[in-house]
């Protein structure tokens, strides 16, 4: 059923760099990457094979440049299993090997990959994908044979913890009767926990980071607003901790139930880590969970930012909401303009009240409530800082060129290979006056507008005269007027209408605006207090107070995007 | 010497046994990491201590080498077999792990010998104390009968077992391994149903992916599907929470009020209720195979719980996105309207590739009908936007969504009309591509309400000025010849054609088979008037009843032609005369000399096709008197085009298949059974714990009769107007002449129901009937 045959990796260059094959008799690489490369790129992540014998799905992430592939003759395999295995495998790979994932990393260690990659599915049956887990079957590091005898050898040196696992239940209590109550008490697994967590400094991060992805009508009418948020959660603390992650919505909704059925409102579509208990975050909208040991992704949301009850199209959002969105700035592209009508404009304007006091009151909030919190977002709290402003615009296929970029402030330039202006401005520069982009675009170089209006078929002399009975017909009556003058209107008055219409298609019709900004949310939600659960917790000490930090973070990676 | 060496060797033994011995009790600090030359080195080395020392060494990277044995054991099965000792021992090692690990090597190792050797191994690994090795032991299942399916019989005995375990990751193990090797055998999971179903939660997502898979086919197999049914929907939900945990049969209800209800087993919603959890997963494919369970299951009670997490699909990186994307057309295609709060979603980005917007634009188009004013404005001004836009395919694509948004909404004609004034609007576009794309939609829609749009006709036959598509003035000329027969006192076709001629010699090739194909349906509808006109004379018929028959006929496009033939054909052949002598009084009308030139032009086209064609215009048209073969090829009623959604195509694939992605059926995958039939299903009480009972048999009919079925619907879901044309085409003149006379004959005898015989003459003695009334 969820048969995975093969894993394949390639490295920039497409060499092969690593080859483990799990079950049956997959094609060799040697085949299969011909044909992959065959198809014009980008390749799709799922491609059938049926020139293969037999058939063959060929299932394909890249990560970092590394081309991951995996064969499956099985057609009953749903593709989506593939493909989660496939980014599983590069989710662990990064988490024993670091991130970025080299070809170089890969090759250097061998043995922890070969390791990790043979226990993550046992002959093509998926098993084992957590990687924190994985960390207590996998021995890593540089002496791997060291830590093969401490753990792999039936009673290990040294770290005696390090051996079997939390897993065990029974059997393994017995052997370690330095943590019993650990063992007993868990009774059973924590499957995504590796066992025996020990740091000497004990510390929590929540990383909050909001994706915007936000479509502007070119009345400047929000048509689409959504923050997409992530909660990453890095934990290094010893034992087994038991959190406790109370939000809050900032104020937004306010008046509809209690906090946590406001934060439940607010925060759409969640998904979560299989440690987040779910039972708790249904009732009363805490987050209730027994961490992994390091980074993870603790759960992900969706935040409509028009407010999910707002009709599709309704104006009272008002004319300029970009700044009730969150966002930094107000973009606006103004086309057809100059004497000839080929240049267009992009105006950026700050918007005044983007700034939101969610980094401000963290503070206080959570040192109240747990010892020592510091808010670790770079930029002074008070005023969240605005970087990497970025305006993208696609220029449309016809242009030859755009000779003429006149920013206000910041550097624009054009890139003829994708098509699209570029122009940056450093936080610094981007004041309360904003900033404007002047463009001029030329068209295809032999600008025969007049030979090919109407007199390719040299019929522009030729009127038909039944035009007047069907000008007052019912059913045209919309825009018959209009389009009648055009339908009419021959020789030169066509012939202009005509160049209008051309320089128009050269005109841009989107721009997209991308930037981060630390220390505050797009939807304005907070984290409220971090706890340790200590009766719930196990193995750490009771005057343990582990660091803990927030950082805010609100970036849109060319997912502001504003139509004209 | 040899003694003394003999000696120090036998100390040297010696010595390792004690060193052994103290190391399998104490902890193993001696050994310390060495490089591999070392190792190397020491191995080579001709002390045998220094050897041992080395072995030892290798064995400690004991996962490696059992990595390197389920390798390459295959090429070289001796050198394994020497290994199945040791790991033998490995699997009564007191660390759980190194039993598993030793477990997972044995059965890996791909040497048919020793599959009695494993089937051993993992029956004791079955009733191991650790589930960790009870998982390995599961997982050992799929390798062993794989390695030896005449092991099938003992393996089931162990996975029933393990399927039984209480340990969740135990029991999801057991279940992948089951999916693997035993999908068929249904009867093994009657037993552990309910307790699988309770535990699926708590299992890893490859488990919960493989129950999803498991007890959705189980469901289909063993709860049949009762439509007309029993309790108040209120009341189930109350015995559903009773009956849960008891063993009460579904049927076992207090019935005081009736409801036309589906009755859903109670292990069913059992089962679909605890689907619902796992709908917060960040797993996609958990994601997916939970809506997939309630698409085939339940759709009506549960889908809308899956919509909000599918959305959330959207956030994923982008090759999820598009798999997810097709799953979301697919649920679309069953059900549009669950998804029209959610439309949002589905805008647009500039930024994205073509396989996205492409999936995107699909749903907004199935929205579309459901949603309100406001949304489809919102669609209709969104496929305008990118109907403008740079990228040809994004603009072809749009404009063919608006096409089938004006399509589909078949309720109200102000968006229909709004949906035209749109694409008429990018008719003057300099862009051909869009041009031509939007008069073949423009085209579509004409001749799906002929009737609403002569004027859109005339609109467009006075853009052949200025449009330089030649797709597009091709399709503006074949649509004025379409509609050269209406109205014949004021149509334009005749002047259309006059200008056309003009600029033939410029034009491209196929403008200039429509020009052609337009004089000979000119020509042929001037002398089908001429005709009538004639046998008018001659009947002394009032002479406007042409017109009003045509006005009457109106509704049904295709019909007006169709009559007038059919009126005149009996004419023709009895006036076969007088039409010729009128012919030659006539020889100088305009029609007649445009038709003439036209057709010489046409012989002095170096395309051979187009001069064939002109060849067989002539041929057809060469008595005036005799138009009716002719009538019927040129003014043949044409198939209303229907343009499907794209992925109409696929809505037979499963969701959440691979077929569905690549969009043919692949070899294998079987689909979902059919609900099986009632009565059929295995007792309920299998289900109750502690009965084993093996008598059910999988309902294996139902697998041929879905088959057929599935054949049925591919067919049925491809109402391609391209395939119907095909399908028309196929025909002999033969079969047309019958079926439509067939046709005419039904007709005819729902208002009269007298003329079972003379049906040829039918619609003469309608015209006469008419006549007669008129006067």
């Amino acid at each position: 059923m969820s048969a995975i045959d093969a894993l394949y990796i390639f490295d920039e260059h497409n060499n092969l760099i690593l080859d483990h094959v799990y079950t049956n008799r997959p094609p060799p690489p040697s085949v299969i990457l011909p044909l992959y490369l065959q198809q014009p790129s980008p390749q799709p992540s799922v491609l059938y094979l049926p020139s293969l014998d037999p058939p063959t799905l060929l299932y394909s992430i890249i990560q970092d440049n590394l081309l991951f592939i995996t064969p499956t003759s099985s057609a009953t395999t749903d593709p989506l299993v593939v493909q989660e295995f496939l980014h599983r495998v590069a989710d662990a790979l990064e988490e024993f090997l670091g991130s970025p994932l080299l070809a170089s990393k890969i090759t250097a260690s061998y043995d922890v990959v070969a390791q990790i990659v043979g226990e993550m599915a046992d002959a093509g049956v998926i098993c084992q994908t957590e990687a924190n887990a994985l960390r207590d079957v996998v021995e890593t590091g540089p002496g791997v044979l060291k830590n093969l005898l401490g753990s792999i050898g039936a009673s290990g040196a040294g770290p005696v913890l390090q051996s079997g696992g939390s897993t065990t239940g029974i059997g393994s209590a017995s052997l370690r009767p330095q943590i019993p109550q650990v063992q007993s008490a868990q009774g059973s697994a924590i499957p995504w926990r590796r066992s025996n967590v020990r740091h000497t400094s004990n510390e929590m991060y929540v990383d909050l980071v909001e994706s915007l992805s936000v479509t502007i009508a070119p009345s400047g009418r929000p048509l689409a607003a959504f923050a997409n948020g992530s909660i990453a959660f890095t934990c290094k603390v010893s034992g087994v901790p038991d959190l406790l992650l109370n939000m809050s919505t900032g104020g937004k909704g306010a008046g509809m139930g209690s906090q946590g059925d406001q934060l439940r409102r607010m925060m759409e579509r969640v998904v979560f880590h299989p440690c987040v208990r779910l039972s708790r975050w249904n009732s009363e909208g805490i987050l209730s969970f027994v961490p992994p040991d390091g980074r993870f992704a603790l759960c992900g949301y969706e935040v409509d930012l028009l407010g999910s009850e707002s009709p599709l199209t309704s104006a009272s959002s008002g004319k300029n909401s970009a700044a009730s969105l969150g966002l930094p700035a107000t973009i606006e592209v103004n086309t057809g303009l100059g004497t000839s009508g080929a240049e267009f404009e992009v105006r950026l304007a700050p918007s005044n009240n983007s700034t939101s006091t969610a980094a401000a009151s963290l503070q206080s909030n959570l040192s109240r409530s747990a010892g020592p919190f510091k808010s670790t977002s770079s930029g002074d709290p008070k005023a969240p800082a605005l970087e990497n402003l970025t305006v993208h615009v696609p220029i449309p296929a016809g242009v030859r060129n755009v000779p003429d970029l006149r920013p206000s402030r910041g550097e624009a330039s054009f890139n003829p290979a994708e098509g699209s202006v570029e122009w940056r401005i450093s936080g610094k520069d981007f004041g309360p006056g904003g900033a404007v982009l002047r463009c001029t675009v030329q068209g295809p170089l032999s600008d025969d507008d007049e030979d090919t209006s109407g007199v390719l078929n040299g019929m522009t002399a030729t009127t038909y005269d039944y035009d007047e009975d069907n000008g007052s017909s019912t059913y045209q009556t919309q825009d018959g007027g209009e389009e009648q003058a055009t339908a009419n209107g021959t020789g030169s008055a066509a012939r202009s209408v005509d160049k209008a219409e051309r320089k128009r298609e050269l005109m841009p019709t989107s721009a997209t605006l991308s930037f981060s900004v630390k220390g505050s949310l797009a939807s304005g939600l907070k984290v409220e207090s971090l706890l340790v659960d200590t009766k719930k917790s196990r193995g750490l000490g009771a005057e343990l107070k582990p660091y803990k930090g927030v950082k805010y973070l609100t970036v849109s990676r060319k997912g502001v995007e504003v139509r004209c | 010497m040899e003694s003394i060496s003999r000696i120090s060797s036998l100390l040297e033994t010696a010595r390792d046994l004690t060193l052994e011995a103290a190391q399998q009790a104490g902890p193993r600090r001696s050994t310390k990491p060495l490089p591999a030359q070392q190792i190397k080195k020491l191995l080579d080395s001709r002390n045998e201590r220094d050897v041992l020392d080395g072995l030892r060494r290798v064995i400690a990277m004991q996962p490696l080498v059992y990595n390197y044995l389920i390798h390459h054991a295959e090429a070289d099965p001796d050198t394994a077999l020497l290994a199945i000792n040791t790991i033998q021992k490995s699997l009564s090692d007191s660390n759980p792990r190194i039993r598993a690990m030793a477990l997972k090597t044995m059965s890996g190792i791909r040497v048919p010998v020793i599959s009695q050797i494993v089937s051993l191994a993992i029956k004791k690994g079955v009733s191991d104390l650790s589930p960790l090795v009870r998982k390995a032991a599961a997982l050992s299942c799929v390798k062993c009968v794989r390695l030896d399916p005449s092991a099938r019989p003992q393996v089931e005995e162990y996975l029933a077992a393990l399927l039984a375990d209480k340990q969740y990751y135990v029991a999801g193990a057991a279940v992948q391994a089951f999916m693997e090797i035993y999908s068929d055998r249904l009867d093994l999971i009657h037993p552990v149903y309910r307790r699988l179903c309770k535990m699926m939660v708590d299992m890893d997502e490859w488990g919960q992916l493989a129950i999803l898979r498991l007890m959705t086919v189980y469901a289909r197999q063993c709860f049949p599907h009762r439509t007309k049914s029993v309790k108040r929907a209120a009341q189930t939900q109350e015995q559903k929470s009773k009956d849960f945990y008891e063993d009460l049969e579904p049927e076992e209800s207090e019935a005081d009020e009736y409801e036309d209800v589906n009755i859903v087993d109670p292990d069913l919603t059992l089962f679909l209720t605890s689907t619902q959890p796992l709908l917060q997963s960040r797993n996609s494919a958990v994601i997916i195979a939970v809506t997939r369970a309630y698409l085939y299951l339940s759709p009506a009670t549960h889908l809308q719980h899956a919509i909000g997490p599918l959305i959330a699909l959207l956030r994923s990186p982008q090759d999820i996105q598009q798999t997810a994307l097709y799953n979301i057309v697919q649920v679309a295609l069953h059900d549009a309207t669950l998804f029209v709060p959610d439309l949002r979603h589905f805008l647009l980005k500039a930024s994205e590739p073509p396989e996205i917007w492409r999936l995107k634009l699909e749903i907004m188009t199935l929205v579309f009908p459901h949603s309100d004013k406001e949304t489809q404005d919102l669609i209709l001004a969104e496929l305008e936007h990118f109907s403008h836009s740079a990228n040809a395919e994004l603009v072809r694509e749009s404009v063919r969504a608006i096409g089938r948004c004006a399509q589909s909404s078949s309720t109200s004609s102000r968006t229909s009309r709004r949906c035209l004034s749109l694409l008429l609007k990018q008719i003057h576009s300099a862009d051909e591509n869009l041009v031509g794309e939007s008069i073949e939609v423009v085209r579509h829609m004409i001749q799906r309400s002929p009737d609403d749009h002569r004027k859109t006709v005339i609109r467009l036959a006075k853009n052949l000025d200025t449009l330089t598509s030649s797709v597009a003035r091709a399709n503006v000329v074949w649509l004025v010849g379409e509609f050269a027969g209406y109205e014949p006192e004021s149509n334009i076709a005749a002047d259309v054609l006059r200008i056309l001629v003009k600029g033939y010699a410029d034009e491209s090739e196929a403008v200039k088979g429509q020009i052609v194909l337009l004089a000979a349906r000119v020509y042929l509808h001037y002398l089908n008037s001429r005709n009538a006109k004639q046998k008018a004379l001659d009947a002394l018929n009032p002479p406007t009843e042409q017109q009003s028959e045509n006005s009457n006929s109106a509704p049904d496009y295709g019909a007006p032609d169709e009559d007038n033939d059919r009126g005149f054909r009996d004419d023709a052949f009895s006036n076969d005369t007088a039409g010729q002598a009128d012919q030659k009084l006539d020889l100088t009308h305009p029609i007649e000399l445009l038709y003439t030139h036209t057709l010489l032009l046409a012989r002095y086209t170096p395309s051979y096709d187009l001069r064939d064609r002109a060849r067989t215009y002539r041929a057809l048209l060469s008595t005036p008197s005799s138009t009716d073969l002719a009538s019927l090829l040129l003014l043949a009623p044409k198939p209303v085009p229907q343009a499907p959604s794209p992925s109409q195509a696929r809505k037979t694939f499963v969701l959440g298949s691979a077929s569905l992605i690549v969009g043919e059926a692949l070899r294998g995958d079987e689909g979902i059974p059919d609900w099986v039939r009632e009565g059929e299903e295995p007792d309920a009480r299998l289900r109750d714990d502690g009965v084993k009972e093996n008598e059910y048999v999988a309902g294996r009919s139902t697998a041929t009769a879905s088959a057929g079925q599935r054949l049925d619907e591919a067919l049925a879901a491809d109402p391609g107007y391209k395939s119907a044309g095909v399908a028309k085409k196929e025909k002999s003149l033969d079969a047309w002449l019958d079926e439509e006379e067939s046709e005419e004959s039904e007709s005819e005898e729902t208002e009269s129901g007298e003329e079972d015989e003379e049906s040829e003459y039918e619609t003469d003695s309608e015209d006469d009937e008419q006549a007669g009334l008129v006067q």
